[in-house]
Parts: C-alpha cells; structure tokens; sequence
C-alpha cells in the first residue's frame, strides 16, 4: 500500500496526472485504505475489490491462490484468511447444494468451519432443499501433518514441481528441458493427454511409459505410408494435428524427465531418499543425522538442509538438545546469522523443536489440556506461544500402519496402496486420515490418533440426518487443505479414489511442496 | 338498477360524471374553511388546515393552530402555530407538510405534526417577502415556487434535494399577476403567469411572450388558471367568463366554454381520467360548483357550504365541513354495465347473474345471448374492471358474483385478474374505512403501488394494518411484515417513557427472528433517540456480529466492539476498531485490552510488521517477550542498520534479549556474530575485497580462495568450526581452486576426519582423474567399491566387491558394467557369483 502510495505522490510531484485504480483481492482492508490516507492519496485513487476466490487449476483442483496462507497462519497466527476459506465455501455450498457430511481435524480447520456454518445460517433458505451434489467435505489443516509436505516427491508431477515449480497449474520449462534457446510455459492439467496419464505415475515408471508412447506415435505416423490419396487427406485432416500436437507435448515431457534425472542424479538423490525413508521408519537415526550435519557442512541447499532438520524433528518428536544445537550451529555458519530468526519461526510452527529432557508424553498433554481450557477462558495472551507441540509421528505411524510392511521389492508399476507416492515406503498421513474417516464415517475408533496429533478437541464430524444425499454425490468427496497440499497428496487420494470408487476434488489454499514450505519459514535478507 | 345511475350527470354525449360521498366529516371545525389555509395531499392525503392566518388583520396576539386531519376528518395531529407568518402549505409527496413562510423559510412538518427540518428560498426573499407559493410534484419529488415582493419567481424542483432557481425577470412586470401557476414539461420546471391580457412562461434562461391559439377576443386579463394532475392540459379561466382549454404546452385547443360568471372562481381544477378522451374541468364559486367541458351544457351543483377542491389522479374530492366528496367521469366499464338499457354484455351478465339468483330461466336466455355473440370472456372482464371502480362494496360483491358466474361458462379463463382484483378490492376498502382515512380508488392505488401505500400506513402508524395487508397479500417476508416490524421497533424506541428494559423485551418479542430484520438499523434510531444503553441492548439481539460493530464504534463503545469484532470473525472489521481504539485510547490501554484478545493482539502485531516497527517493539516491550524482541533486534541488525558500529550495538541488544529470555544459545549465537561482524570488517580493511554479511563458511571459504589459509585455519579455531566442516570446505575450496598440490599436502597432513571418498568425488567433479586415483587407493576398504566405481575403474572394483564377497557390491558393479568393454568383468562377476552361492 505504502509503495502504491508512493508511486502516486511521485507522480503527484513530477506534476503528471493519472488515474489511479487499486485493485484489492480477495478482500479490501480497512488498514489499507487508512494507509492510503495517511498518504494523503486516498482521494487520488479509486478502489475496488476482486472477491477472487477460487482458482479452478484442473478438473478436480481449486485454488485459492493464497501462498502466504501458511505463514500467515501458522505461524504468525493471523485469522485473517479464514473469512477468506469460509466464503469459498459458502460459495461452493451455495453452487452444488448443501454439503451433508463434513469432517475436520485442525484448529484453523475447525475456526474456518465453524464461520462458515454461520455464514450459512445468516443466509439461509437459499441452499435449503436443495439436492446435495457433494456427499462428504473432509477438512484438513496442513501441521496435522508436516511430514508429507515435508519429504522429497516421487510421483511425476509433484518432482516437476519440486524440481520446476508448478505456477497456477503452469510451469516455465527452460532451455535444458525444451534443448532451444527459448523457454516455454506449459500449462499442465487433464487437458495435456500425455501429462494427464503419467502426473501420477512413480518416476521410476514415467520413461518407460514415455518411451512406449513413442514408439505408439511413431507406428501412427507410419501408417500413412501405405495410405493412398483419399486415406492421405483424412489423415491430414483429422488426425495429423491431434498427431502433431501429442508429439509436441511428448518431446516437452521427455526433455522435463531428463532434466530431472540429470538433477537428481548429480546431488545423489538415491542417497538423500534413503535417508528420508530412514527418518521416516525410524531406523539407523545417528547416520541420518550425520547425513545431515555433512549436507550443511557442504553447503549444499540451505532449504533442503532445513528440510532434512525439520523431518528429522517432527519424526523424532524433536532433536536432543545436543543435536538441536550442533545442526543450528552448523547452520548458522553455513548460512549466517539471520537464520537465528528462521529457527525461532521454525519453533513456532512446531517444525523444529528441541526434546524437553525428562517431557514424557502425558507431561505434554497435560500442558496441552491446559491450554484448550485456558484459552476457553479466554486468558491465554497467545495462543501460539512458542508450545513445543508433539509431533508424535512415530505412534501415529505405527496406530495408523503408514510405513507398510515390505515383503520383497514394492512393485511400483502397480501399486499396491498409496505409499506408491513415496516409493512404497510411506503412506502420506494426512491420506491415510482421510481414508479412515471416510470408511468409519466419523472420528469414531481414531480416538487415539487424534489425541496423539494434539487435536484432541478439534477434530469433528458433522452429518445431518436426512439421508437424501443421492448415492452418486456419496462418492464424491471435497477435500480441503488449509496451508496447501502437495501434488503427492493428490495424487494418492486420485489413487485411492480410483481403487474404492470415490471421486476426489481438491480445495487448497495453495499447492505447495516442501522448498515452499521451508521459504515461507524462512527470514531472508531484504 | 334505475336509481343507481341517479347521480350520474350526463356532459355532452359521450360522458357521464358523477359524484358520491366519501366520508362525512365530522371534524370539530371552529372556523370557516374560508378563513384557513387549506393544503391536502394527494392520493387520499391528509388535510392541514391553519387557522386564523394572518392576511385578516387580526390581533397578534392569538397564536394561530395548525391542525392536520385525516382525509376522513380524523385528527391526526394539532399544534400551536410558534413561527412567523405563513402564506401557502402543501405536501410533499412523501407527505411532509411544507409551510412557506412570509420571510422564505420553509418548515417541515411530519403527518403527525412533529418538526422535521427547514430550508429557506434564498436570502432575496427576506427583504421581499413571499406573496405567493405553491407547492407542486414533479416526477424528482415535490417543488415548491414562490412569487416575491419583487415580483420574481423562485423555485425548487426537489426539496429533498434543494437546489434554489431564481426564474428571470418578467420585463415591464409592475403589479403581481393575476395568476400563476407551475408546469412540467421535458422534466423542467416552467411557471406560466397571466398578467392582464398577457401570458408569459418562464424558463430557467428566458421570459417569452405566448399566446393561447384559438382564445376568444375581448380578454383583459386573466383570473384562474388550472393545470391537469399530469400537466398535460391547462385551463384558463378569463374576465369574460370564458374558459379556454388546452394543452399545457399551449399548442393546441381542445375547447372553449363560456359561463357568463364573471366572478372569479375560488378554484378551478382539472378533473379527467387517465387514458379518457374527455376532458373536463371543475370551476368553483362560492355556492355554485361547474363542471364544463367539450359540451354545450355543463353540469353543475349547488354547494351548501364552504368547500375545497382536491385535484386526484382520475377525478376532483370535494371537501366542507360536512362532508367530502369524490367528483370523477364514470369509467367506460361501469358506463357500459349501468347504462341505462345497456346491452354490452357485462350488462347482460350481471342480469343474467341477478336472474340466476332469483331461480328464473331468464338468466339462462341473458347467457345464451352473450355466449352467441361469443363475448362472454369480455363480459367477465367487464363486470371485474367494474367492480373495481365501485365505492360501494355491495356494488362491488355484486359485480364480482357476476364475474364468477361467468366465469364457471369459460374453459380457460385466468383466473389470476379475479382474484387480484378482489385483493385489491379488500386492501382498498379497509383502508377506506373512516378510522384509517385514505379514500384511494382504483387507478390511484395502481399508480400509488403496493409499497408506497403501505410506507403510507406506516407513515401513520398503522402497523397493524400494514402487516395485516402484508400477510394477506403474501408479500414477501423482507419486503413486507419484516420492513414494517423495523418501522414500528424505530418508532418505539422513540417512546421516552418506557424503560429500556421494556422497549427492548416489548421488541424482541415482536420481531423474534424475522428474516431482514436489522437489529442494527434499530439500535442506530435508538443511539439517534439519545438511548445509548436502549441501543447496546438491541445490538445483543443482533445476529451477524459484523453488524453490531460499526454502531458500537460509533457509541464509543469501542471494547466491546473489539470483542464482538473477534466475534464475528471478520479481520478486516477487526482491524477497523483497533485502529480506531489506538486512536482514542492512550497506548498503555490500548496495550493492555490488546492482551485480553489474542487475535487482535496477533492482527495487530502484523500490521505493526508492516507499518510501525516501533510499536511493535514497544509491543513486545511491553509482553516481556523477550524472545521476540531479540528477533526483532536481530531483524533490524541487517534490514534497518547500514553501519557496522549500529549493527553490533543492535545485535548486543538482541544477545540481552535472549539471556532474558533464557535463550542462551540464540545468545551466544548472536555474540558470535558480533565478533565475526566486527572480524569480517578488519579483514576488509586488511585484505580488501568482501567479507561483510557472508556466513562464517562463507568467510573461511573466501579466505581459503584467497590464499590466506592462515587466516583461515585461524578464523576457524576462534569459532570452533568443527574439523570435518574446516576439510569439507577446504577441500571444496581447493578443488575450486584446482590448487592440486596444496590439496595433496592438505590431504597428508593428518588423516581425514571425513574419509578420502569426498576426495575422489570432487577430484571427479572437476574431472580430473589423475587425481581422483590417486586419493582411490587411500579410501577406506568399505567404500572402496564406490571410489573405484567413480574413477571409471569397473575391473578393480570388481575384484574389490569379489573379495569382499558383498553381494550389494557386485550388483552395484555389475549395473555399471555397459559396452563391450566391460563384458569380461561383468563374466568374472558372474562367475563369482555362482561361486558364491555354490557355497
């Protein structure tokens, strides 16, 4: 604001004028226009309001396009978005009906839920009586679960982002994908046929598929040399463009697979999944660890170092004091001082946090208990003080079976379950939650997960009695992600979707990928 | 059927006008309505009437009364005349009353006789004084002109939006005109003034001279002159008892009429219906009531007393002290239906239908004749746009008995036009019950429209009635019952008398939930009233908090505002109250109804982030977070500050921070960026270059590039860099610098803490190969396999992974074995295998 200010005072002094129109999206703020004010500009410019909501990135994506989301709430603890989610929901219920179940774990989750309801109720009789198109809304607040977000991607779409980076549903390939000069900006959804069959695949599998679409196109293309005239002509007419077009995005896609191949494989990626996929199982921990220590001391990333830390954190239920302290040391030094501040947001967000020595698990809950109930009473001074929350991810892993039991080599050309996102060796925790609940249809029976994930208050189940819900909009299941979600999510909850016949759509207020979440933690120098 | 048509007069051939009792007055009239000024409102308005003006001379000393009344002669409201001298009244078209004064204010007064506001025509009038004014309606709202001593015309085509026009000067204009009067034409407003033989109308840009076409000679001047309710027609009544009419644009004659009085009317008015060719106008005298038009004859009345003419939409209400009287052309349905030996067949119908009732076989035979002529569809129309017209209810049943017997002998007639009609039949004749006093007909209710009418009813507090029309009617909740019920909570707040208590019980109950009623908008009125507890107990009954805030703010209630802010979960309404707490409260308040609201407390903070640094220093000051503040301090060491000596002192502020706040690590941490601030500086001016802001690596790094290895190893002791970091860097560095002999003597100088494989990597990363092997032979026997695969010596790493008999190995060795080249080792691998597994 100040800067538009700016612009129109320089304007104002160089004599020029101009008409000025500010536009505000999704929501116009109060302090904004006292901003402008102050600046003596509020009488210059004209304002409007964009109440942008939702982004439809793909047939089954929304987006909220709201990146700074994350930040904004989990770690600064700014509410302010969650007038923002609980309007895109009320629009999506006044468009496909009322929604007859919902499902929610996660503070802002239940804050967000609970305005809409309320918005709803303020604006009733409109969405009465009308049929249900979407059967179940499962809401979901992204530090229920850091670890997905967090590990390395595998599935192809999600390494193009991670590698890439995805921009509303488009990505830039540069000039080592496209081997021109010129970069190209392709948009990547269901309407990319290639894209559309591999973006879900493990990597692993994305050449030899690519490879046979080749040949399959090459053997089209042959065939017109036995054609006569007539044959010829329809062919140019009708196919040789669907032909050209599949060939074009064919060649993009192999150069994007190179490239990534060619990135992965000089920072030792196989090295550096080993040891997620350690984290993760909770085995050989010191190695890992020294893993780490050298990945800082060689300066290789600093956001996958912080990366590394932060899963290492979150699996272990926080480092030991002297491990906590050596990787900051060594970090500081790699990276310099500013990311004392990086830490201490990091700390906030529970995402790197130290073992209280002698802290078992009922001390923690306790401490938790006590704040729900403070902060009922309405005396807590703020509600994200710097609470070292559990993470616990070791007994949810085990009560919700997410590291699957490997018996011979996980065949990842046909997967077995959605662990196939991370190489058969984890099932995405916020999926796994989503699984369950849609097949209990309720809380019930997770009591204890969700007490281990600190939710214990916030998670809830909300179905209204009249089942007239018609079996077809049962299967079809909102998912909303407050803080982002991953394209490896999305591509396991398609996978489960495909094998017990539901229909996924995604809300999110951003697509996100571990180097996202780490930026948004991060202080960089201005 | 004979006598029904008794009162109709016939005017020329073609048109009938008749005349029938509205209401006898019975109004406690003290005076002659001669000796008051009259004013009464359109469309079945209310009356006011202001005694004892000031034109008779009379002793001072009597105040005069204004009282208004209900058209039916209900009081409505009465009061004590406390101002200056008033020379016309009229109503606007929301019925305000409008009273002119002599000296050009005008006063505002509502339907009950309560004060609203006041304007006044301009500072000229003052000297001058109001001779005249009217007040008329134009389709922006309601005008009023006045005619000053000066003899200059000023007017105003919207009072609600008051914007004065002084007219232009009449030239040679001496005496006042004999009369004046406004129109409306190409939505401006014109005034047309007759001074002796003349006629000028004036615009807002000039005065022209304009002549009637066809006006009979011998006029010396004009007396009266008389525009239609929608100023399409003008009458104009001369010296000679002629009266010409026209249209208003002056353009065309329509008739001409002499009476041979040529006494000055009292009133003259137009009295014609909308979409009739006739045209007719009413001419009052004293005793003698006229109604002349494009007929030979004219009709008239003998009136028996003093009485005032209102002009209507389609007809003229008659008023005295006894009764009030509606004068109108009976409309084409009802002429057709009671003409005498009508034979239209909405006649025949409402025979037929008498018949029916009387058991005879007539009606059969009246039915059978309209339905040979196939109009049967037109005669239900008939007798239902007729009843429409009847004042008389029993007129109105029978015709609409006759309109339903027709109808069940009609396949497919709509029936939505019956049943709207007896609807509007219904409303129509309960609010011309004498108690509620609004004697609207047909068209007029049509053209008044449902809304206005029932703005109408509440206007006189009739929220009963409303709600009960609303109900009927089916209107919809927000635009009916809910609107009134947050009238009638409006008016009732006004109540000084109840207790807040009371009022505010007494409304919710009435309103309860009903949907689009706006608690807020209540409590607003209340606030307005001076009830500012009243208001804060409404606001609670309040359901979108969103909506309470803006009043509480106003209230400067602005704590509560904050909470019920929160409440609502809107940010950016959050944000306006703090923003406007900050303004009223000093900053320690501020701070410490912050403390109470974590969101607002984390909202505020963020606005701080971006706006006001130092607040949030204080902020934080304040919370003793002094984890926070050393972050901030840290912050501001490298985005605020530029010069080295600010920077330490900064950072020195932040390591305070963090001992306070038992942060010991981001303590040291801090001190150690001190020292290394104040290290890199040194070094610059020593050595040049850049040092200042890079990481300690960063700075071991450069240093290393530079050949001050030293320096180096120097910097590394005094911050404790750990041996595996100095070998990693120094190795990186050196490979960097493809200083191959300084890295082999590095390599020797004691043995590797981090192994000789790192070694062979970056000797390979800078392919240089000669190297790499020499550093191959000295890494440790576990990862041999993967140096001499990295080397590209495929056969000795075979032969290692052989002896080590590691299957892991050999698959490794095995998938880089590729080509020709490597197909012995690949067999050798092979064969050790099967060795392998033979044992």
């Amino acid at each position: 604001m100040r800067y538009v200010a700016s612009l129109v005072n320089a304007d104002k002094l160089a004599g020029r004028t101009r008409k000025y129109k500010v536009i505000f999206s999704p929501q116009k703020f109060h302090a904004c226009e006292m901003v402008l004010e102050e600046e003596g500009v509020y009488g210059d410019v004209s304002c409007d309001e964009w109440a942008f909501s939702l982004l439809p990135l793909d047939v089954d994506l929304l987006s909220m396009e709201l990146p700074e989301f994350f930040r904004d709430y989990f770690l600064e603890g700014d509410q302010r978005w969650i007038n923002t989610v609980a309007q895109a929901l009320h629009l999506l219920s006044t468009l496909y009906g009322p929604f007859p179940n919902c499902y929610g774990i996660g503070r802002c989750t239940k804050m967000s839920y609970e305005l809409w309801r309320k918005l709803e109720e303020e604006e009733d009789g409109e969405t009465k009586g009308r049929r249900p198109e979407i059967g179940h809304v499962f809401l979901l607040d992204r530090d229920v679960d850091f670890v997905t977000a967090l590990c390395s991607q595998v599935v192809y779409e999600g390494l193009v982002d991670d590698t890439f980076r995805i921009k509303c549903g488009s990505v830039d390939f540069g000039p080592e994908v496209t081997s021109s000069d010129r970069s190209l900006k392709v948009l990547l959804n269901a309407e990319d046929k290639v894209f559309n069959e591999i973006r879900n695949e493990h990597f692993s599998n994305v050449f030899g598929f690519l490879s046979q679409k080749a040949r399959n196109l090459q053997a089209q293309y042959d065939r017109r040399r036995g054609m006569d005239i007539k044959q010829m002509k329809n062919f140019v007419s009708q196919e040789l463009k669907g032909l050209k077009q599949e060939h074009r995005l064919l060649s993009v896609h192999i150069g994007a697979c190179e490239s990534i191949m060619k990135k992965k494989t000089k920072q030792d990626f196989q090295e550096l999944i080993k040891t997620e996929h350690a984290l993760l199982e909770g085995f050989s921990i010191r190695e890992s660890t020294s893993y780490i220590e050298e990945h800082i001391d060689r300066q290789v990333s600093p956001l996958e170092s912080l990366r590394l830390m932060c899963l290492l954190s979150i699996t272990e239920n926080g480092l030991i004091p002297k491990d906590y302290r050596s990787l900051k040391t060594q970090y500081l030094q790699s990276y310099g001082p500013e990311h004392l501040l990086t830490f201490s947001n990091l700390r906030r967000a529970g995402l790197l946090t130290e073992q209280a020595p002698g802290d078992t698990l009922t001390a923690v809950e306790s401490k938790v208990s006590k704040l729900v109930t403070d902060k009922a009473a309405g005396k807590i001074t703020d509600a994200f003080s710097s609470l070292a929350k559990r993470s616990n991810f070791r007994a949810i892993s085990k009560k919700l079976n997410l590291i699957p039991r490997v018996d011979g080599e996980y065949d990842l050309k046909v997967p077995r379950d959605m662990a196939y996102v991370f190489s058969g060796a984890y099932v995405p925790l916020s999926c796994r939650l989503i699984e369950q609940v849609l097949e209990r249809r309720s809380w019930q029976g997770l009591d204890e997960v969700v007490r281990l994930l600190n939710c214990s208050e916030l998670a809830f189940t909300d179905m209204t009695k009249e089942d007239k819900a018609s079996s077809e909009s049962l299967r079809l299941i909102l998912v909303v992600f407050l803080g982002g979600c991953t394209f490896s999510e999305i591509s396991a909850l398609r996978f489960l979707g495909r094998e017990k016949g539901y229909r996924f759509i995604f809300l999110t207020t951003a697509v996100t990928n571990s180097a996202r979440l780490m930026e948004a933690m991060s202080e960089v120098k201005a | 059927m004979d006598c029904y048509t008794a009162n109709w007069n016939p005017l020329g051939d073609s048109a009938f006008y008749r005349k029938y009792e509205l209401y006898s007055m019975d109004w406690d009239l003290k005076e002659e309505l001669r000796d008051c000024l009259v004013a009464a409102a359109p469309y079945g308005g209310p009356i006011a009437l202001l005694r004892n003006p000031w034109r008779k001379e009379k002793a001072a000393s009597v105040r005069p009364v204004l009282e208004i009344y209900s058209a039916s002669g209900l009081p409505l409201a009465s009061l004590l005349w406390k101002s200056g001298p008033v020379v016309s009244l009229g109503w606007s078209a929301e019925e305000e009353l409008l009273c002119v004064q002599e000296d050009g204010v005008v006063l505002v007064y509502g339907l009950h006789g309560d004060f609203r506001r006041h304007f006044s025509m301009g500072n000229e009038v003052l000297q001058n004084r109001v001779l005249d004014a009217r007040i008329f309606h134009t389709e922006f709202g309601s005008g009023v002109a006045i005619l000053t001593g000066a003899h200059r015309f000023t007017l105003s085509a919207n009072v609600g939006d008051l914007k004065l026009r002084r007219m232009p000067e009449v030239p040679g204009l001496q005496s006042a005109p004999s009369c004046w009067t406004t129109l409306c034409q190409d939505r401006a407003a014109h005034i047309l003034l007759a001074v002796g033989p003349d006629l000028y109308l004036l615009d807002h840009a000039a005065c022209s001279a304009v002549t009637p076409p066809g006006l009979a000679p011998g006029v010396s001047s004009f007396l009266q002159m008389a525009v239609s309710f929608t100023y399409r027609h003008l009458a104009l009544f001369t010296d000679t008892g002629y009266i010409w009419m026209g249209t208003a644009s002056l353009k065309e004659k329509l008739c001409e009429f002499n009476c041979n009085i040529r006494a000055p009317p009292k009133q003259m008015v137009w009295c014609s219906r909308p979409r009739s060719k006739e045209r007719a106008v009413v001419v009052a005298w004293e005793r003698r009531l006229m109604v002349v038009g494009d007929a030979p004859e004219s009709i008239q009345f003998v009136l028996d007393e003093d009485s005032y003419l209102v002009p209507e939409l389609d007809g003229v209400r008659i008023f005295s002290c006894s009764t009030h009287e509606f004068l109108h052309e009976v409309p084409v349905a009802s002429e057709e239906i009671f003409k005498i030996a009508s034979m239209a067949p909405g006649a025949l119908l409402l025979e037929a239908q008498k018949e029916y009732e009387k058991e005879s076989q007539k009606a059969d035979e009246y039915l059978r004749e309209i339905q040979e002529l196939g109009q049967l569809t037109q005669a239900v129309q008939q007798c239902i746009e007729a009843a429409g017209h009847e004042h008389r209810p029993d007129m109105q049943k029978s015709l609409l008995r006759a309109a339903s017997f027709g109808k069940c002998f009609l396949d497919r007639f709509p029936p939505d036009s019956f049943v709207r009609m007896c609807q509007d039949l219904r409303v129509l004749n309960a609010i011309r019950d004498y108690h509620i006093g609004i004697p609207l007909t047909y068209s007029q209710y049509k053209q008044l429209t449902i809304q206005v009418l029932l703005d109408r009813l509440v206007l006189r507090r009739l929220y009963p009635l409303a709600i009960q029309i609303c109900e009927y009617l089916r209107l919809p909740e927000v635009q009916g019952v809910s609107r009134i019920l947050a009238h009638w909570a409006c008016y009732k707040v006004q109540q000084k008398d109840v207790s807040d208590e009371d009022v505010a019980r007494a409304i919710n109950q009435k309103l309860g939930d009903a949907p689009g009623v706006s608690y807020s908008d209540i409590a607003a009125r209340a606030y307005g009233c001076g009830r500012t507890e009243l208001a804060i107990k409404l606001l609670e009954y309040e359901p979108r908090s969103g909506e309470q805030v803006p009043l509480l703010l106003k209230m400067k209630r602005s704590k509560l505002a904050l909470s019920k802010a929160i409440e609502s979960g809107d940010t950016d309404l959050v944000f306006t109250v703090l923003l406007h707490l900050k303004n009223e409260l000093n900053r320690g308040d501020f701070f410490m109804t912050l403390r109470n609201q974590p969101m607002a407390l984390s909202l505020y903070r963020q606005f701080c982030k971006h706006q006001e640094l130092e607040t949030l220093k204080d902020l934080y000051n304040q919370d003793d977070n002094h984890q926070e503040l050393g972050s901030f301090h840290i912050r501001a060491s490298y985005a605020a500050e530029e010069r080295i000596e600010g920077r330490v002192a900064a950072l020195q502020t932040a390591a305070d921070a963090f001992y306070k706040a038992k942060n010991e690590f981001a303590a040291k941490a801090t001190e150690d960026q001190m020292r290394l601030l104040r290290l890199q500086r040194r070094l610059e001016d020593e050595l040049g270059g850049h040092f200042v802001d890079l990481s300690l690596h960063d700075t071991v790094t450069t240093l290393v590039l530079g050949g001050h290895s030293k320096r180096a190893e120097q910097l590394a002791r005094d911050f404790r860099i750990p041996d595996k970091r100095l070998w990693w860097l120094k190795l990186t560095a050196l490979a960097d610098l493809e200083d191959w002999e300084e890295l082999e003597k590095f390599s020797k100088s004691k043995k590797s803490p981090i192994g000789y494989l790192p070694f062979v990597e970056i000797c390979m990363k800078q392919h240089n190969k000669y190297e790499a092997k020499k550093y191959a032979s000295r890494v440790g026997p576990e990862q041999k396999v993967k140096a001499l695969l990295l080397v590209g010596d495929v056969a000795q790493a075979a032969d290692v992974a052989i002896e080590h008999r590691n299957e892991a190995e050999l698959t490794l060795v095995l998938s880089h074995c590729t080509g020709t080249a490597d197909a012995a080792t690949a067999d050798k691998i092979q064969r050790a295998r099967a060795q392998a597994q033979k044992k």
